[in-house]
């Protein structure tokens, strides 16, 4: 044994689960001469972007269940076009016999969009559609409120130290003393609206100010608070 | 019908367990059969203000364990007919303490004929507070007029909210009661302490009592005789004022405001 004083090892490997993405070939057809052609054409566009580039082949648009033969073709053709055949995509039993036989894995969940990828994409953040959430209890010291997907509205006092939140709008009717957070997953269109402020903190969208440096005449006054870019704005209401 | 009441304040030596002694005491005055439960466990010392240290022989740890009756462990106080006592225990640590436990002696309690258990909390959130609070039927938050007990209380009354069997199954809110300790109007007034405004403001609540500042309450402590029994002084007074309106009675607030001083006392520096 010529172990390292320092480094005594108790695994020869480590096993660690990533995500990465992966290209998928579709086969229309499996003459490989027509595959290569394609392949070709379509990696000389963007020649470095397909350099040995992991890929997948679904077979499952092919009309018959092609030989182990033949897809050892196609996986030649690929190379040659600058890409590498790692697996194939989940097709059912005959897919299953030539990964056997061609002893390469095979790929479930991929889900390839079965329509043609919309224009837009990433719909914007849900608006909060619910009714608001109301709390008529005062808001203590220690305790937490939240509105998920909604504004809060607060009849009562919100006591130093304790915490206001809303994915919409936070409007408090009692003293508020404790923090407020609107817009806290991110919509930068949340506002704070007050009674009587005398908040040590208050943050929308993540952008916050806590009391010191908040303009020391809004102490106890009707107070709204809203987000200018980056910068957090206060103004007494009705003003 | 058995009122359980919970004399609380989550910070430690603003008087909890001295408010504890009285408020059993008055209310057992007026007739009432009481129980007070000392739920410092560990720190036990209800006994020592309540003067009945050297009758402690079982303690709520044993009753709840099963190691004696609950009629076995109650002391019954030397000066009021239906006052009993039931001391923590000094050996064993909060976690002797279960729900299950603390339930069934309510419940011996109840069968027993109490009409009212006066649980004295431990300072602190912790399990021992926890178990004080959670089968209350009412709160006394006791608070001194300073900013720490002020914010410690607007916690406790939070979890009085939430973490109470009350609260649990939806059964009504436990009713507060906000009681202030060491008042000086005096330091009121010269802008030094909070006023009874002022507390009354930051947690939203009516006050139960307003006990003032007194050399009486140290004496009686040391003396084992509950401060409300000394007829003589204004502490005494101002507990009963706070039983009567416990009890439902309208009762003007005493000791809030500076004493007025007299002519002569003006002119000699009385």
């Amino acid at each position: 044994m010529n172990k390292t004083a320092d480094a005594p090892r108790e695994h020869a490997v480590e096993i660690r689960f990533g995500q990465v993405g992966l290209v998928q070939v579709r086969l229309h057809t499996i003459d490989p001469g027509s595959i290569l052609d394609e392949l070709t054409g379509r990696t000389a566009t963007a020649p470095h972007f397909f350099e040995r580039t992991a890929v997948c082949l679904d077979l499952s648009t092919l009309t018959k269940p092609p030989s182990v033969e033949e897809i050892r073709a196609v996986v030649e053709v690929v190379r040659r076009a600058g890409m590498l055949s790692v697996g194939l995509a989940q097709g059912g039993a005959s897919v299953e016999a030539l990964a056997n036989a061609l002893e390469m894995p095979v790929f479930t969940h991929i889900r390839a969009p079965s329509k043609p990828v919309p224009v837009v994409q990433a719909a914007p953040a849900p608006e909060p559609t619910l009714p608001a959430l109301m709390q008529h209890q005062p808001v203590r010291s220690g305790q937490r409120v939240y509105a998920r997907n909604r504004d809060l509205i607060v009849m009562a006092t919100v006591a130093a130290g304790a915490e206001v939140m809303a994915d919409g709008c936070v409007h408090i009717y009692g003293p508020l003393r404790g923090r407020v957070m609107a817009g806290v997953h991110g919509d930068t269109e949340a506002r704070v609206f007050c009674q009587t402020f005398n908040a040590e903190l208050v943050s929308i969208a993540g952008v916050f100010r806590v009391f010191e440096t908040i303009p020391a005449d809004l102490a106890g006054m009707p107070v709204q608070a809203w987000l200018a870019g980056e910068d957090l704005r206060f103004a007494k209401i009705g003003e | 019908m058995t009122e359980i009441i919970v004399v609380t304040s989550g910070k430690g030596g603003v008087g909890k367990t001295t408010t504890s002694a009285s408020l059993a005491c008055g209310l057992a005055r007026r007739g009432k059969k009481v129980a007070v439960i000392d739920f410092d466990i560990g720190l036990r010392n209800l006994d020592l203000i309540m003067g009945c240290e050297r009758r402690v022989v079982y303690d709520f740890v044993n009753v709840i364990q099963g190691e004696c009756t609950l009629k076995q462990a109650l002391i019954k106080d030397k000066r009021l007919e239906t006052l009993y006592v039931l001391a923590a225990s000094q050996t064993r640590d909060k976690d002797a303490l279960s729900s299950e436990g603390v339930r069934r002696v309510f419940d011996d309690l109840t069968a027993d004929g109490f009409e009212y258990i006066v649980c004295d909390s431990p300072a602190g959130i912790e399990k021992g507070a926890h178990l004080a609070m959670y089968f209350a039927d009412r709160a006394v938050v006791v608070v001194n007029p300073e900013v720490s007990s002020v914010r410690d209380s607007d916690r406790i009354l939070g979890l009085l909210s939430a973490k109470t069997l009350r609260a649990e199954q939806g059964n009504g809110q436990v009713k507060e009661h906000l009681l202030l300790t060491r008042y000086s109007p005096k330091r009121v007034a010269t802008g030094e302490m909070m006023s009874v405004g002022d507390v009354k403001e930051i947690l939203g609540l009516d006050v139960v009592g307003v006990v003032p500042e007194s050399v009486d309450v140290l004496a009686a402590s040391n003396a084992g005789i509950p401060v409300i029994l000394n007829e003589n002084s204004d502490v005494s007074r101002a507990y009963e004022d706070a039983v009567a309106r416990l009890l439902g009675e309208t009762v003007p607030l005493r000791f809030v405001d500076e004493p007025k001083k007299g002519f002569f006392a003006r002119m000699f520096g009385g």
